[in-house]
């Protein structure tokens, strides 16, 4: 009997230590040369991102637009004669992946500046690490959270709190008092709630409920069957793909009948395979590359937008994602400023906090307070219907 | 209350359905072999891919699906030929250490050839319907009804087919089996087949809903394991009924207590059951002890 017992536990142990087994790295640059010189030889610009595990559908296209950059700028002639080596570590969408491959970068590659990473979560991991070693860092992640308070990190993803804003003021506008909230578990629905409470106060909107799911999660009918249940006016959905896309799903089938925002997690193809018909519908606030055809012709960012879709689509036959759209602008707002202060670390965090840049997810003015630089005009809202985003309100 | 209550338990029965699947492969392959296969959980998500790839590529979904889960059968097949049969003396731990292997090679392939996003099947036809307030879901009926053909049907098959009874006589005497002229080879072959086929078809039938996903077979496979040993790595229908009961309490604890805590409730079911009762859910002993 002892020993049967033995049998079972044996394969739990050997699979857990297949699920924890470390990370990949990958080597997109030249050779990796031991080069401390500071203003000679290549530069050399590390990213982590969330290319397998959860976070696949941002970490992605993000991986491939650095990609095409890097190559791009090297075509070019590089950044005044000096070839820039990229390289990309697969974080495998967990936060001590982000925290080693921080470290590797900084120590072992001599990076002179980090992108990264694609998820909240992923990305307070690296933060310290970053800070810590004084190397600057641009996440391209949401959760305002990350440059927080911090004088090393920057971010290029919109801000949960004015994503917030523009969905609570449609709300208020049509009438709804009472929300309920369906968000990820993980470091991008953090804090959501509490904004949601205190931004909704001055609007006349309470939060009724709040229900969670993990980001790898498939089944959401616990959480909508509550939702379902409660007496709020509409629903929030705050997720990243596929699960916010599946979660949309189970909300139609579930009957659930009541008007449904998501945030601007979802501004990518990955929803509509995940959803289906059921994301007709939907208002997501987003950066404007998904409604680009739609924009006025002098929209300061229409040109921008369709430059890098064209080259996106030239090189991947695919349309960028607004996940894309971020890694775009971390690495244009890291590149200028590499080519203004060159890579003594804190000249170029000087220049980060001054950065201005036309880019594809809004018109960025960073600040010493302001890290992110991006304001509520960086959003629009926009319908989804029939694979496609309508939009709404510039 | 009485229809949150209802609406969670048809989500418990369809998860627990695939659930199902995976058990009745795990213990096919058992029973015959004494092999404890890592790699099932792999078989459902090389269907669930397989025939999502297939119906994005144009092929009708009734074909792309029966491809899929032919493919995966062979696969299987493959997996005994080329692997599990030519290991002279097999012991569990040899045969966890291959299997894991296997499950390894096979995620790298699906991760090089379809990339590491999550895809889906097509809705499979019909439509949702509301009894009371409860929502069932098109695709729930195809789940559960994917159980009561494929699990019913291979536990008919062993009760009452020749083959089946065959299969029955190499797991409960090997050498008494040999004696009266029945393959050790094909039993093998057989037990495998029944494993990649219930593994595909449990791929397939889920991947509408919960998608598939080149690293998801780990998870899916531990929970097919828990139902397994619920049903004492001997006994089907104890282990239906042990995973179908998995999968209600799993929706219990996400709606009731918290979503986060799904996934830890097998696993807790999975430790009670091993130091309380390990021989599960079944009620009398048989021949064969795991």
């Amino acid at each position: 009997m002892k020993k049967s017992r033995l049998r079972f536990i044996a394969p739990i142990a050997v699979i857990t230590a297949l699920v924890l087994a470390g990370c990949s790295t990958s080597n997109l640059g030249g050779t990796a040369k031991d080069d401390p010189a500071a203003e000679a030889g290549p530069i050399k610009i590390g990213a982590v991102l969330d290319v397998t595990g959860v976070g696949a559908s941002l970490g992605v296209p993000e991986q491939n637009t650095l990609t095409m950059l890097a190559k791009q700028l090297n075509d070019d002639g590089g950044i005044d004669g000096r070839d820039v080596e990229l390289t990309i570590i697969d974080n495998q969408s967990t936060e001590d992946g982000a925290a080693k491959a921080t470290s590797k970068l900084i120590e072992s590659d001599k990076v002179d500046i980090i992108i990264g990473a694609s998820r909240t979560g992923p990305s307070l991991a690296m933060r310290p690490i970053a800070e810590a070693a004084k190397i600057p860092m641009i996440s391209v992640a949401a959760n305002v959270a990350i440059v927080e308070g911090s004088k090393w990190v920057f971010k290029t993803a919109q801000n949960d709190v004015v994503v917030l804003e523009r969905i609570l003021d449609d709300a208020e506008a049509k009438g709804y008092t009472k929300l309920a909230l369906v968000r990820d578990a993980s470091g991008f629905g953090e804090g959501v709630a509490e904004y949601i409470t205190d931004l909704g106060a001055e609007r006349g909107i309470t939060l009724v409920m709040t229900e969670a799911f993990e980001p790898s999660a498939t089944d959401f009918t616990p959480q909508m069957t509550n939702v379902r249940g409660s007496d709020s006016d509409a629903v929030i959905i705050w997720g990243i793909n596929p699960s916010a896309g599946l979660a949309q799903k189970a909300y139609v089938q579930l009957s659930v009948n009541k008007p449904v925002y998501h945030s601007h997690g979802i501004s990518n193809q990955a929803f509509f395979d995940a959803a289906g018909d059921a994301a007709n519908g939907v208002i997501a606030p987003m950066g404007r590359l998904l409604v680009a055809d739609q924009l006025a012709a002098d929209n300061t960012q229409r040109e921008v937008i369709e430059q890098f879709q064209a080259d996106y689509n030239a090189a991947y036959g695919e349309q960028p994602s607004g996940f894309a759209g971020h890694a775009f602008d971390a690495w244009h707002i890291a590149v200028n400023a590499i080519e203004a202060a060159g890579t003594d670390a804190d000249a170029l965090r000087g220049e980060l906090e001054s950065a201005q840049w036309t880019g594809i997810s809004g018109v960025f003015q960073m600040t010493a307070k302001n890290h992110s630089g991006l304001d509520a005009t960086a959003l629009i809202l926009a319908e989804a219907e029939d694979g496609r985003w309508n939009l709404l309100k510039d | 209350m009485l229809t949150d209550f209802l609406q969670l338990t048809v989500a418990g029965l369809s998860q627990g359905s695939v659930y199902a699947l995976l058990a009745v492969g795990l213990i096919a392959v058992y029973t015959v072999r004494h092999v404890i296969n890592i790699a099932q959980g792999e078989f459902a998500m090389l269907a669930g891919l397989g025939s999502a790839w297939l119906a994005a590529a144009g092929m009708p979904l009734l074909l792309a699906i029966l491809v899929a889960i032919l493919s995966v059968t062979l696969v299987a097949i493959a997996m005994e030929r080329l692997i599990i049969a030519r290991v002279k003396k097999l012991t569990p731990l040899t045969s966890i250490i291959l299997t894991l292997g296997v499950s390894t090679l096979l995620q790298a392939i699906m991760l090089l050839a379809w990339g590491p996003e999550a895809k889906g099947v097509p809705l499979f036809p019909g439509t949702n319907i509301l009894i009371g307030g409860v929502s069932i879901r098109s695709q729930e009926f195809w789940m559960i009804g994917a159980l009561v053909v494929v699990g019913g049907g291979i536990v008919l098959f062993y009760e009452k087919s020749r083959w089946g009874k065959a299969l029955r006589a190499c797991a409960e005497q090997p050498v008494a089996a040999r004696i009266v002229g029945i393959s050790p080879v094909t039993a093998s072959v057989l037990a495998f087949a029944i494993a990649g086929f219930v593994g595909g078809v449990a791929g397939v039938v889920a991947s509408p809903i919960y998608l598939s996903l080149w690293s998801g077979g780990v998870l899916l496979g531990l929970k097919g394991f828990v139902a397994a040993v619920l049903g004492g790595f001997v006994s089907f229908r104890a282990a239906i009924v042990g995973a179908l009961l998995l999968g209600v309490i799993e929706a219990y604890v996400a709606g009731y207590v918290s979503s986060g805590l799904r996934d830890g409730a097998a696993f807790l079911i999975l430790i009670l059951v091993l130091v309380v009762r390990p021989q599960g859910l079944v009620l009398k002993p048989t021949a064969v002890r795991v």
